[in-house]
């Protein structure tokens, strides 16, 4: 499951995502967390993942980074994504319900990516049983203030969804503040080990790491579901609004466009 | 009715093998058997209803047909954007399933009661509810309700008997003929009203619904339409059938909208309290429809 082209791709995906951004002259596209997250999704979707396995972005905020993603993989046309924030357009700031196939959800409201990924872990496990396809489901550390995040996780955890892959985008930042600063580390080791998930950590933007990270839990097998946190970094890439709060309220225009185009040619 | 619902639905899903059911928490007494019959299929989702709601939806897209029951205000009002998002919008083959529809749950008070659920409901995408009017009709309506694709949402009450003999069911059905008064029912307040004679008392189960023929023959004989519901005013069948009476040019010289108002003195009391104090119960609908 190696991913020789995952390097190349780190920078060119980085600069199609602010390429895409840069046509509105709105911060909506959520660039910060689009940077945050996208190494987690290279390694994901083009590695990791197997072709009945299904991938939710719970963070649906982080929706133009998945866009990317599937323009690569030819899931999503060119000519279509160059509508990206056009009026009547299928890509908004947050993810549709009308590519049921690759986005099994239209996310946008926080705490619901983990409960419809488990319910599908559970739907595939009462339907396929042992070959069962696997869930990815991608959620920030801010979402983890949801309470719903811990319904879903009691539910992963008692109907020993071992098919199901939480990967949590740390960044360490939510909305408004350091999750620090507001509720605490919801995305810590020994809460989600305590919920009965087995726990890897890794560096989230590199992808040999993840791919390690996602080795280690391949191994285990003791019907628990599982939790890879990405230590990962708010903008990352860009280096006027790494890891600071208003990289998701930066609007990329101008000089800044300019810059943030030297930026990730240098990552 | 969950008694009937537990029998009929033990039925249906022991033919269909796709059907999973998940309980919030709910069914001492009631779906032990149902349990065992179901095997792993029967999910006790547990006192976590903005999961069950979600994770039913993630079973729908895996290709199975999951049926949400708990408490009507718990798997309508406190999940209502998950019922949005999650099923309604994708338009998902999950099914709700609400116990104690208007008053039922009596004395529990109103965190238990559902006099809202119909008009929330009825604002969503892709959504169809059922409210049938006595037990007899529960097994036509999730016969139904299994062979649609998409969301419903069943009002289940306690429903005691009618006392009339019923034809066959159907959206909106005759239940006796009159010529002075048209009356429109939702559900089992059906039988808080009295049969008296001249009046045409027609039932409704289903939501929304196309107006009958008949329907709207007897309307324009009586030119009197009252509507009868345990829902607040807004957004059940009191407004949908107004409505309906503009939409299709049926003009009528009175419409009274009995409803229900809420919570008048903030004291608690069987279901029969609530009707009473809502001018719900028979006498109250008796003198209402004399007054007409």
């Amino acid at each position: 499951m190696n991913n020789p082209k995952g390097e190349a791709l780190r920078k060119q995906l980085r600069l199609k995502i602010v390429e895409f951004a840069s046509k509105t002259p709105t911060a909506h596209p959520h660039i910060g967390s689009c940077m945050s997250c996208i190494d987690i999704l290279i390694q994901t979707l083009l590695s990791e993942m197997k072709a009945k396995d299904k991938f939710i972005l719970s963070k649906g905020h982080a929706s133009l980074a998945l866009y990317v993603v599937l323009n690569y993989l030819k899931r999503i046309s060119t000519k279509e994504l160059q509508t990206y924030f056009q009026e009547g357009t299928q890509f908004g700031i947050h993810t549709p319900s009308t590519l049921p196939k690759d986005i099994p959800l239209a996310t946008g409201s926080l705490g619901h990516g983990l409960s419809f990924a488990s319910g599908l872990a559970k739907g595939f496990k009462l339907r396929f049983k042992k070959s069962a396809p696997r869930v990815f489901c991608l959620i920030s550390d801010g979402e983890c203030n949801e309470g719903s995040v811990w319904e879903a996780a009691l539910f992963a955890s008692h109907h020993q969804l071992d098919n199901l892959i939480v990967l949590i985008d740390k960044n360490g930042f939510q909305a408004f503040g350091k999750t620090s600063e507001v509720l605490g580390d919801a995305a810590s080791a020994s809460k989600w080990k305590s919920f009965g998930f087995n726990v890897v950590s890794c560096d989230g933007h590199d992808l040999k790491e993840i791919e390690k990270a996602f080795r280690t839990l391949r191994r285990m097998k003791n019907k628990k579901p599982n939790f890879l946190i990405c230590n990962t970094t708010r903008g990352k890439g860009i280096k006027a609004i790494e890891d600071k709060v208003e990289s998701n309220y930066t609007a990329i225009v101008g000089e800044f466009y300019k810059k943030a185009l030297k930026d990730i040619e240098k990552l | 009715m969950r008694y009937k619902f537990a029998e009929v639905f033990q039925r249906i899903a022991k033919k269909d093998k796709k059907i999973v059911f998940m309980t919030g928490d709910l069914g001492f007494h009631a779906f032990e058997k149902l349990r065992d019959e179901l095997g792993e299929r029967f999910i006790n989702a547990g006192v976590a209803e903005h999961n069950m709601a979600t994770a039913a939806a993630g079973m729908a897209y895996a290709g199975l047909k999951p049926w949400i029951y708990s408490i009507a205000p718990f798997v309508t009002i406190k999940v209502l954007e998950e019922i949005r998002n999650d099923i309604c919008l994708p338009n998902h083959d999950v099914k709700i399933v609400g116990l104690g529809g208007g008053y039922d749950y009596g004395i529990a008070g109103p965190t238990h009661h559902a006099i809202n659920d119909v008009g929330i409901m009825m604002t969503l995408p892709n959504m169809r509810i059922y409210a049938p009017g006595s037990a007899e009709d529960l097994e036509e309506i999730m016969k139904k309700m299994n062979k649609e694709k998409g969301p419903t949402y069943l009002r289940l009450t306690k429903a005691e008997k009618i006392p009339v003999a019923v034809s066959k069911y159907s959206p909106v059905r005759r239940i006796v003929t009159g010529n002075k008064v048209t009356v429109v029912v939702l559900g089992s307040i059906l039988n808080r009203l009295l049969l008296a004679k001249g009046v045409d008392v027609w039932l409704v189960s289903e939501m929304p619904f196309l107006i009958p023929q008949d329907l709207k023959k007897s309307i324009q004989k009586t030119k009197r339409v009252v509507v009868l519901e345990e829902h607040v005013e807004v957004g059940g069948l009191g407004h949908y059938f107004h409505h309906l009476l503009f939409e299709n040019n049926i003009m009528v010289k009175k419409f009274l909208h009995l409803f229900a108002k809420g919570y008048i003195s903030h004291r608690y009391g069987s279901r029969d309290f609530y009707l009473k104090e809502n001018g719900l119960d028979k006498e109250s609908i008796a003198k209402a429809l004399m007054r007409l």
